[in-house]
């Protein structure tokens, strides 16, 4: 029965990736046809990944071999139905926005291509999740890269498209070649290519861990293997955005974890290495995000800063369990997990939302934005409900994953040595200041996009969305609210009773008081219009250029943390005379410096393409050195054959 | 392995095996065309005398089938071939050399006889076979490399055709001593259909061209304008970075 769902969910989003290329050129139909058969799969995998979740049992499905000696089986136990869950909700969000979205792009062929491999990309990463053996998820991590690529490269005809897609493309071979490496030394040493518990010695599971680490934190976004991130999810169209930054980068986060508990022991210091990188990642996440006027680019430094706080949730587990108290170790999973699936609730819909904003105003910078709640009312009351989740408020869900970390990390005082007490504690106060920095940012992000009076003429000519561009954030809005009130039930549902605060209650007393407040100001308070001219420090009209704008908002913080983003001073200048005395002509730059890319990526990019010039001379197109390579190569099979068989 | 058990006049086929070996250093050196077809000419022969000596040694009636088709094809047609080709685009000497001058490929050829000698008593120690086996299987070896430095140490097209042909005699060399021969028949035939595709591409576009002139008279095939879309894609990415 189960089994059967599966199968039933799998081939409808099947149909739904062949379907709008059949007819590539046609008109809609078929595309519409195509995205309602995805919606339906993703009810299905919705059902069928709840009755798993609750009823905690496994479904293993019939493998199918597609080669001699490769084998895709699956197998679908609890925590693999949690991330199908998420899947599934955010790609049926998404889904429904694109019915509409996908409609303003140009071309019927590119808008089937969009719909198409849409589908393709959200059935990969169930796929992966799903999987059993080493080769069924390396198989279908390589089809949900590769599809992710050709979403990125959607757009282009633009210069910084090519970039982005360049960088992704690099970057997530990067992934895949250092996940094969892992792969490939667990079966090495176990010599099952099966994913279950492999017994092997701590130096090769030490190894293996970093091949693995490596590899799924280039995926996930980790800093410093973050910087294909901005600019993917920047270029790609706003539903793909979504789906990319809200669970694609969580698939990377549930290999990390699958193959961490599942089928190593992890160690202490596989957890320091996590929490560690995951520390880095939240604040560094987050400063970035402050200084971003791209609305989108801002979103994606965000996903960074969260998967930060999945990375702390999830190393300190490893060292609870590793210093015997199984009681915290298990909230700071749950908080991790939880995070996992709330950041992916609230971060699609601050894409959605976006996307929309976008859509309307054909602006990506802030600053041109402003005014947009009155003329995007329901837009702007999502966002609002994202933002809040993100920053963390209560009752709203991103506030109970971050408390339970919170919480666990603050029984830190447990763990009896003394370098672990203090990484943790430390970890736990940059995780606060992460927090806060978060809030500071969406007051910003809200405020300048959305308040005040416009500052362009776009702005100012803004319209709401379509029903089903709302209908789609409007789901995860309500899961926002819901996931957060009544997260204790869940927990207790699924069986765990843990340390947090039941908000339904909370929630209903600040309802009640807000109601009360209302009703109070409603008929107390004077409802009588005034009109009168508000000071405005002597201008009479005040324009948009009157206001805060985005760079005067964060430029306090921006200060504060002036070390980090390092600039660079540009001067250039030409003189008369050689003594330098009379001027010409010159200019002055100020470049803030990109350290990881200046850095690290640069660096690296230079050494391999000079190392691929030498490499590329043997390729001389010419016949004779050819056949000296022929001739070459014999002699060696020679002295290889003589000398060292 | 056709020539088994030993053969009477052993002596007499260890010098008909030095004298291949001969040839082939003759056609590793020679600058004038007509003296290198000659060699070429004179090395099949050798071969099928071999061929027969050892027909006549073990009774092998395939030796003898081997010889006469040694004879009519490499000794007569394709030397008489090459000869009237030659009085045709009218140039008698090859002068141009990629990479090895004619001196130092003779003293490379020594040391990958040595090499080879050395590799072959590791992997054949098992097999144990007779000394002049043994010694054909080594000269085989050696023909067939001789033949692969022409190919591409002599710029002339018409050169490199012989070293091909050389390589040729190598394998049969080798084939005539050591090998099951049905094995190696497969391998010469691809030989020889590569041999008949180069030389049916030479004749049609130009016998009497270097390979760099050779291929500016090639534009038809697709390679020389992937490498300008190559260069010019380059170019792009330059401007653009």
């Amino acid at each position: 029965m189960l089994s059967t769902a599966f199968y039933v969910g799998a081939a409808l989003l099947l149909l739904g990736t062949v379907l709008p290329l059949v007819r590539i050129g046609g008109d809609g139909v078929m595309r519409r046809i195509a995205l309602f058969f995805s919606m339906l799969a993703l009810l299905v995998f919705i059902s069928f990944s709840v009755f798993i979740l609750y009823t905690n049992q496994q479904v293993y499905l019939a493998p199918y071999g597609i080669a001699p000696g490769l084998v895709l089986s699956f197998r679908i136990d609890r925590l693999a139905a949690f991330f199908i869950l998420l899947i599934s909700v955010v790609a049926l969000s998404a889904s429904i926005y694109s019915v509409q979205y996908i409609g303003h792009w140009h071309g019927e062929k590119r808008k089937n291509i969009l719909t198409g491999l849409m589908n393709l990309f959200i059935a990969a990463m169930l796929f992966v999740v799903s999987s059993a053996n080493m080769f069924a998820f390396l198989f279908f991590w390589e089809i949900m890269s590769m599809s992710s690529f050709a979403l990125v490269l959607f757009e282009y005809e633009k210069p910084e498209t090519r970039k982005a897609g360049l960088f992704y493309f690099i970057m997530t071979q990067l992934s895949t070649l250092f996940l094969t490496a892992g792969f490939l030394g667990l079966n090495a040493v176990t010599g099952s290519f099966a994913i279950q518990p492999a017994d092997i010695g701590t130096g090769a599971a030490g190894v293996v861990f970093l091949a693995l680490f490596v590899g799924f934190g280039i995926k996930a976004g980790v800093i410093p293997f973050h910087k294909w991130l901005p600019y993917a999810h920047t270029a790609s169209p706003s539903n793909i955005s979504a789906l990319m930054s809200g669970v694609m980068i969580k698939v990377a986060i549930y290999g990390l974890m699958r193959f961490t508990l599942t089928v190593l022991q992890p160690e202490t210091w596989w957890g320091v290495l996590i929490l560690v990188a995951g520390t880095l990642s939240a604040i560094l996440g987050v400063i970035y995000a402050l200084k971003e006027h791209d609305i989108k680019r801002l979103l994606a430094y965000h996903s960074i800063e969260n998967i930060g706080i999945i990375l702390i949730g999830f190393g300190a587990y490893i060292i609870f369990t590793n210093n015997n108290l199984p009681d915290i170790a298990m909230l700071c999973l749950l908080g991790s997990l939880f995070h996992v699936l709330n950041h992916a609730v609230f971060k699609s819909l601050l894409f959605l939302t976006a996307g929309s904003v976008v859509y309307r105003t054909g602006e990506r910078n802030i600053e041109d934005m402003g005014g947009l709640v009155k003329r995007m009312p329901y837009t702007a009351l999502f966002f609002l409900v994202g933002a809040v989740s993100i920053s963390g408020l209560p009752p709203f869900n991103g506030f109970v994953s971050e408390l339970m970390i919170f919480t666990a990390l603050l029984q830190s005082y447990a763990l009896v040595d003394p370098f672990m007490k203090v990484l943790m504690l430390s970890s736990l106060a940059i995780l606060a200041l992460t927090s806060a920095l978060a809030s500071a940012c969406f007051v910003k992000a809200f405020g300048i996009t959305f308040l005040a009076a416009p500052r362009s003429d776009n702005a100012k000519n803004a319209k709401e969305v379509g029903k089903y561009m709302l209908l789609g954030p409007m789901i995860l809005a309500f899961l926002c609210m819901s996931l957060g009130i009544f997260s204790y039930q869940i927990f207790a549902g699924a069986g765990y009773v843990l340390p947090i605060p039941d908000l339904l209650l909370i929630g209903s007393f600040l309802a009640a008081a807000y109601v009360l407040a209302w009703f109070v100001l409603k008929n107390v308070s004077s409802s009588a219009e005034r009109m009168g001219e508000t000071w405005g420090c002597g201008i009479l009209t005040q324009t948009g250029r009157n206001e805060y704008t985005a760079s005067g908002y964060s430029q306090p913080i921006v200060r504060i943390f002036s070390s980090i983003y390092r600039t660079k001073e540009v001067r250039e200048a030409t003189y008369f005379d050689e003594s330098k005395s009379l001027f010409v002509q010159g200019s002055a730059e100020i470049h803030l410096v990109k350290f990881f890319e200046e850095a690290l990526y640069l660096p690296i990019a230079r050494l391999v393409n000079s190392l691929s010039e030498k490499v590329s001379r043997l390729q001389n197109w010419n016949l004779d050195t050819y056949l000296a390579y022929v001739f070459i190569a014999a002699v060696l099979i020679m002295v290889y054959v003589g000398w060292f068989i | 392995m056709i020539a088994s058990g030993l053969p009477a006049g052993g002596d007499w086929i260890e010098a008909l095996l030095v004298m291949v070996l001969v040839t082939g250093a003759f056609v590793v050196t020679r600058k004038d065309l007509l003296s290198l077809v000659s060699a070429y000419q004179l090395q099949s022969l050798l071969l099928s005398v071999i061929a027969v000596s050892l027909y006549l040694s073990n009774g092998s009636e395939m030796l003898l089938y081997l010889a006469v088709l040694t004879v009519t094809s490499k000794v007569i047609l394709i030397p008489y071939a090459i000869k009237k080709i030659q009085k045709e685009i009218k140039i008698s000497r090859d002068i141009d050399f990629h990479y090895l001058s004619p001196m130092e490929s003779i003293t490379a050829m020594i040391f990958l006889i040595l090499l080879v000698y050395g590799s072959f008593t590791k992997i054949l120690r098992e097999l144990s076979p007779g000394d002049l086996f043994y010694l054909g299987a080594v000269f085989g070896i050696s023909l067939t490399l001789m033949g692969m430095l022409i190919t591409f140490s002599r710029k002339k097209v018409i050169t490199k055709v012989i070293g091909y042909l050389t390589m040729e005699n190598g394998v049969l060399l080798f084939s005539l001593f050591l090998t099951e021969l049905p094995f190696m028949i497969e391998v010469l035939v691809m030989i020889d259909l590569f041999m008949i595709v180069l030389l049916a591409a030479i004749l049609s576009i130009g016998v009497d061209s270097s390979v760099e002139e050779f291929r500016e008279k090639f534009n038809a095939i697709h390679i020389p304008r992937l490498q300008k879309r190559f260069e010019h894609l380059r170019k792009r990415n330059g401007e653009e970075a």
